[in-house]
Parts: structure tokens; sequence; C-alpha cells
């Protein structure tokens, strides 16, 4: 009987060898290979702590109880892309603009569209779980290992011991892709671990857009959405990826992203945190040829105990190679926004240009911003400039806009979405602008 | 024309908020529709002040005296409550909002003047914001800059007197609007002011400037000069000329503080 009942409902195992062998039941032996050394790592690999420079502010012994999560298997049956839910249907309603469009609901893809045109000119947008069993060389060489290793730390280890799906997107050489390809990600389960992983090459010359969005309801006890992001631009290429974090309180979103821009590509990333009861990013920019390129761009607005951490580098390994970052946060209610950034220029990297500025609105009593701007430069001719401010709303601004008409409220809003606003006018994406700027502007009327 | 002032200033007092500060002594003026009032006085006599006492700016404190507009108790209103029902200062220095186009500002500064429920026709906006523009000779990418966002210290000017002439205020208080334009803008604003006075007769201006220049263009009704917190005179624009010719030294040693 309790063999029956077990085939009925699927084992839902917690974090641990078996859902690491259940990930990869299905993968080629290299894959599974892999899965087991990443295990291997996370396991001898200390949990992050306050101790540490870089967790300093997040206390994962108080947010976080990776042992009563239960792994996402997105074990819903075929179909499941024709009962999307509502939250996740409005949104993807509002992209007018999408050359492709992938879906995934708790951590499994359900759906896979992309333009007929686009697919004629070579590119490939598929489920990564489906890419790595074909494999086209590049996958196996790369997945986890150049990007996003799981030598990097705890969590790159667990993601690489247990992603379950993600994207495989490659624009061969020379192939514009003009509109964004989206990512509309759901996660329904409270109490979920899912672990999902982005993979994107770019070849040379080539050009695309990504939006990575992901919703959830709210949920009552901590689900976990861990995303490893590994962006690969080749020569000449430009990649532009857009994460834009949308999760109901509860949600603990912890993402690893990593860019490679190699010679004359640019490799731009916009980071948008408005949900979630945790958010943590580290993001590192590598800048590996002269003429790289990387706008880092961050927007992030908390309220009540919604708690943001960004822990960014600049790593400018080849001479002439540029990069800037702006990452900009409102916080409200007695919201935390961390930000710890550094500019990294390795010996050698001569005419490096790389600023970094962090910005932070606080707009009410509780609410707190850290901002640690750091530089480490090994070269002589370079160009850098960090620069970090916590402000508040400005008394006069308020007067100002108020002596016109507007009320309290709509004068606050207006100044946060302005602040915030500057981020977006860097970002040359028009449906994605309308798409960040509504979604502030929905957080906001709930003030 | 009703004949009743549309602004009544009686026996002002007004501190620095937070100091023990008393900058308005005792100001008295009223305003009928359709006139223009001039105001002048020496460097620090508290017209700001008084402009944005009327405003409802929080830095000050009214301490006695009353300000009606149109019959209604202003000092009991919010800013906000104050422009909805007409009134409009053009600031002296205008502040700098970043992010916000003017465009997006003045729609929805427009929007909040409207009914709940009610939405503003954004065609009309336009054509409204755009003709305005047009009257005050800027470039219609003006529209999309963020409100005084590097502007320069005429362009802020003139985006002052583009808001009024969108907003299309009973009563504008306008700040040394004048200064800091050179001659060809002095003429588009007086312009802004006028046209907007001919589409409607009845609409007051505050004008407060250190030059008799802009009055060529602007006719006041009275002139008041204001030295040290107190409106130490008041008559006609030939006021304004004799000012001109003879300097505050006189005031001045009659009203010391
Ligand atoms: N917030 C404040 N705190 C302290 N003192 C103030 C404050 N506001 C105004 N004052 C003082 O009150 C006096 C009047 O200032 P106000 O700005 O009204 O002068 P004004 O007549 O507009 O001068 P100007 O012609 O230079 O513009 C000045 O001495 C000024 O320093
Ligand atoms: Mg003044």
């Amino acid at each position: 009987m309790s063999q029956v009942a077990a085939v009925r409902k699927p084992s839902r195992p917690v974090i641990g060898a078996t859902a690491v062998a259940e990930a990869g039941a299905t993968d080629p032996p290299w894959l599974r290979a892999r899965r087991d050394e990443a295990w291997a790592t996370y396991q001898a690999t200390p949990m992050p702590s306050t101790r540490s420079e870089e967790w300093r502010y997040t206390d994962l012994s108080r947010k976080l109880q990776l042992d009563e999560l239960v792994v996402a298997h997105g074990d819903r049956g075929p179909g499941a892309a024709a009962i999307l839910p509502d939250a996740l249907r409005r949104t993807m309603e509002q992209d007018r603009d999408s050359a492709a469009r992938i879906v995934d609901i708790d951590g499994k893809v359900v759906s896979v569209e992309l333009d007929e045109s686009l697919a004629r000119q070579g590119v490939v947008l598929a489920s990564l779980r489906d890419a790595a069993r074909e494999d086209d060389g590049d996958i196996r060489r790369l997945l986890a290992t150049r990007a996003v290793p799981a030598s990097d730390g705890k969590f790159p280890a667990l993601n690489a011991a247990l992603w379950n799906d993600g994207v495989y997107l490659r624009i061969p050489r020379g192939v514009r892709v003009e509109r964004p390809v989206r990512l509309s990600r759901w996660v329904s389960r409270p109490g979920s671990a899912t672990f999902t992983r982005i993979f994107i090459v770019a070849e040379e010359a080539s050009q695309l857009s990504f939006v990575d969005e992901i919703l959830s309801p709210d949920f009552e006890t901590t689900t976990l959405v861990n995303t490893a992001v590994e962006l690969f631009s080749y020569r000449g290429a430009q990649i532009q990826y857009v994460s834009l974090q949308r999760l109901g309180r509860g949600g603990f979103y912890l993402a690893n992203q990593r860019t490679l821009a190699e010679r004359d590509s640019t490799l731009d990333t916009l980071n948008v945190a408005l949900g979630g009861s945790v958010g943590r990013v580290d993001l590192n920019a590598s800048l590996l040829g002269p003429g790289a390129h990387s706008d880092m761009l961050g927007l992030y607005f908390g309220d009540a105990d919604q708690h943001f951490d960004f822990n960014t580098s600049q790593d400018h390994v080849s001479p002439n190679a540029h990069s800037d970052l702006l990452y900009k946060g409102a916080l409200d209610g007695s919201a935390r926004g961390i930000f710890r950034g550094i500019i990294r220029v390795h010996e050698g990297a001569q005419g490096t240009d790389a600023y970094q500025t962090n910005r932070n609105l606080i707009l009410s009593d509780d609410a707190i911003a850290t901002s640690l701007p750091n530089l480490e430069i090994e070269a002589d001719d370079v160009r850098c400039s960090h620069g970090a401010t916590v402000g508040q709303l400005d008394a006069e601004a308020l007067f100002y806009l108020m002596s016109r008409g507007l009320t309290r409220g709509k004068a606050e809003r207006l100044v946060v979405l302005g602040f915030l606003g500057e981020v977006l006018a860097r970002l040359p994406m028009g449906g994605v602008v309308e798409k960040v700027t509504n979604a502030i502007v929905a957080k906001l009327r709930g003030v | 024309m009703d004949d009743a002032p549309i602004l009544k200033v009686a026996g002002l007092r007004a501190k620095v908020a937070d100091e023990d500060l008393e900058i308005l002594k005792g100001v008295d003026l009223a305003i009928k529709p359709g006139e223009i009032h001039a105001i002048m006085g020496p460097n620090g006599s508290g017209k700001s002040t008084l402009a944005k006492v009327i405003a409802g700016h929080p830095a000050y404190e009214p301490t006695g005296g009353s300000v009606y507009f149109r019959g209604e108790d202003l000092l009991d209103m919010e800013p906000d409550e104050r422009a909805r029902a007409g009134v409009f200062m053009a600031f002296q220095y205008p502040v700098e909002i970043p992010g916000v186009s003017i465009a997006n500002f003045l729609r929805t500064a427009l929007q909040t003047r409207l009914e709940d429920g009610e939405e503003l026709d954004l065609f009309d906006f336009q054509e409204l914001l755009m003709e305005r523009m047009e009257q005050l000779e800027m470039d219609p990418s003006f529209a999309q800059r963020p409100v005084n966002d590097g502007f320069s210290g005429g362009e802020k000017k003139r985006n002052e007197i583009l808001q009024m002439a969108v907003l299309k205020p009973a009563l504008a208080v306008m700040d040394e609007t004048d200064s800091g334009l050179d001659i060809d803008a002095l003429k588009i604003v007086a312009n802004g002011v006028n046209t907007l006075r001919r589409e409607s007769p009845d609409k007051s201006v505050l004008l407060i400037t250190h030059y008799q220049r802009i009055l060529n263009h602007i006719i006041p009704d009275v002139v008041h000069v204001i030295v040290n917190g107190r409106i130490v005179e008041s008559g006609g624009p030939e006021v304004a000329l004799e000012l001109e010719a003879r300097g505050y030294e006189e005031y001045r040693k009659a009203h010391a503080a």
C-alpha cells in the first residue's frame, strides 16, 4: 500500500544526495558527474555567516532554514502551460513585443515559443534540461564551469548540483534579435526550493535582450528561488539581461549572476528587486577583452520588512574595457537595503574606465540603507570612481510639487518614481522600461 | 465684476518655523480680481517669505494676522489645497526634480484638479502643453526633460511661467521671475503673463521684483514697498520709478528693525 501511495504522490525530497540524484536522473553521465562533484563541493563549503564581509548584513542562520525546504521538481504534467496562473498571465499580456518566450512553473519549463524566422536563422531557445541532454559541445564545456562554477561558493555549488531546469539560449554569429526574449517564471509552492539555471551565449556580433521575470503569490513559509545566470558575449556581441523580481512575501530570492564579456562586446544587466521578503544578488561582471563594455544597473524598492542585498564586482581583467554601475534604491517601512560593490582592476588592465554609484532614498525612520563601495586597483593608467549616497525625501522638492496641487502622497510617489526612473532612463529598451515602471507604480500605490 | 479682494492679507506676522526669528511683522495687502500688484523691497526684507507663507511653505509659521483667498482662510489649508483652490507661486529658486519630466509633472498636477474618477484627456493636455510652450518659445523637447534638472537660470524661470500658463491659477505670485532673464526672455515671460490675463481678465498677479524694467511690460495697478517685514508704502506705477531713482535708503532709515 505504501508503495502505491508513493507512486501517486511523487516523493518531494529535502536538499540532499537523493535530491541531487533525482535532479540528474535523466542527465547524460558527464552532467551527472558534474552534479555529484558540485554536491561534494557544497558539502565541503561552510554556510556563509555574518562573520564574512560578503554576508555581514544578511544573516542566513536567521533567514533561511535550508533543511526545511522541499526541492521543487516542477512535476506538473503536460498541458501546464494551458492553465497559467492569472497573475502570470496578466503580466505576460503586458509584454506586447517579444521575439520569443519561455515559461517556467515551479522550476520546470512548460512552454517555449520562438519566432519562426529566428529559428530559421539558427537561434536556439530551449529548456536547459533538454538542451544539456542533446549537448552542442558548448554546454558541456561551459555549463557551471566558466561563469558560475560550483567552486564560487555555497549557493553556486548547490545550484550546480540541484538545478532542475532553466533556459538555454544561443544566438548565432551576426544574428540580431531586436525584440526581447522573455522568461516568465512562476513559483506556486510554499516552502519549496527552486533551482534554476539560465545559460545564454551570444556569438560574434550577435545581439539580444533577455527579460527574466519571476512572480509568485505571498507565502506564509520561506520559499527559496535560487537562480544561476551564466551570460557569454563573444566578440562584438551585445547582451542585455534584465531580472525583474516580483515574488510574493515569504519569497527568498538568491541569485548568482556572472557576465563574461569578450573583446568589443557589450554585456549589460539590470536587476530590479521589488518583491519577496529577502533578495540577495551576487553579480560579477568580467571584462575579458579590450573594448568590452558592461552597464550594470540596479533598482530596488523595499517596504515593510523587505531585505535586499546586492553584492557586485566589476573585474577588469583586460585593458581598455569599460564598466559603469548604477544601483538606486528606495526604502520604506523597516526595509533594509545593502549594496556592496567592488571594482577590481587587475594587473595590466591599463586604460580601464570603471565607475560605481549607489544611491539610496530613505522614506521612513525605520528603513536602513548600507552602502559599501570599494576599489582595488593594480594598474596605473585607469579612470575609476565610486560613490554612495543615502538621503531622505527632499522637503523642498515635495513642497514644490505640492505647490502645484499634488497631494503629499502623490508628490512622494512622483519623487520616488523619478529617483528610481533615472536608472531606467539608461536602459534603451522600451517594452521593459514601461513594464518596470508599471510594476513600481503598482507597488507605490500600495504604500 | 466682483469687487471683493481675491487675496486679503491682514496684519500678517510670520516667523521661521524652527527658530525664534520673526520675518513678517504685520503685512497688509488686498488684491482685487484682475489686479496686478508689484512688491519691491531690499534684499532680505521678507518678499520671498511673504510669497511662501501665502503658498504654505512649512519652513515658516504664521504667528498673527490672516490670509484670505476668495473668502477662504488660506492659512488653514495644506499647500496642495491652496494650489488646487487657485494659488500659484513662481519660485525665486525653482527646485530640481530629477527623473520627473515636465510633461508628466504637469499632467499629474492637472489630474489632481479633476474630480475623483474623472480622467484627464491626454490629447487635450498635449495640445495645451505644446501651445503654451510655443507661446513661451520653448523647444518642445523640454517637455520630456526632468523638471529644472540641469536647466539654466533663465530656463528655470521660463519653466515656472510655463507651469503657470498651463495651470491657469486665479492668483499668481511671481517671486523675482524676471531676475536672470535676458531682455528677449523677459519680454516672452511678460507676454506669457499678459496672454493669460487677456484670456481671463480676472486673473490676479502679485509680482515681486527688484527691477522697474518688467513693470514696463506688465503694468501694475499698485506698487508696494516692503522693508523689514512691513509694507511701508503703496501707490501707482510711479512708486517704482521713484525707487529706481532714489533707492531704499530713506525707507530703511525710517523703518529700521
Ligand atoms: N528658513 C530661514 N531661516 C533663517 N532665516 C531665514 C529663513 N528664511 C528667511 N530668512 C531670513 O529672513 C529674511 C527675509 O528673507 P526673504 O527670503 O523673505 O527675503 P527677500 O525679501 O525675498 O530677499 P531677496 O530680495 O534677496 O530675495 C532674510 O534675512 C533671511 O535671511
Ligand atoms: Mg526673495
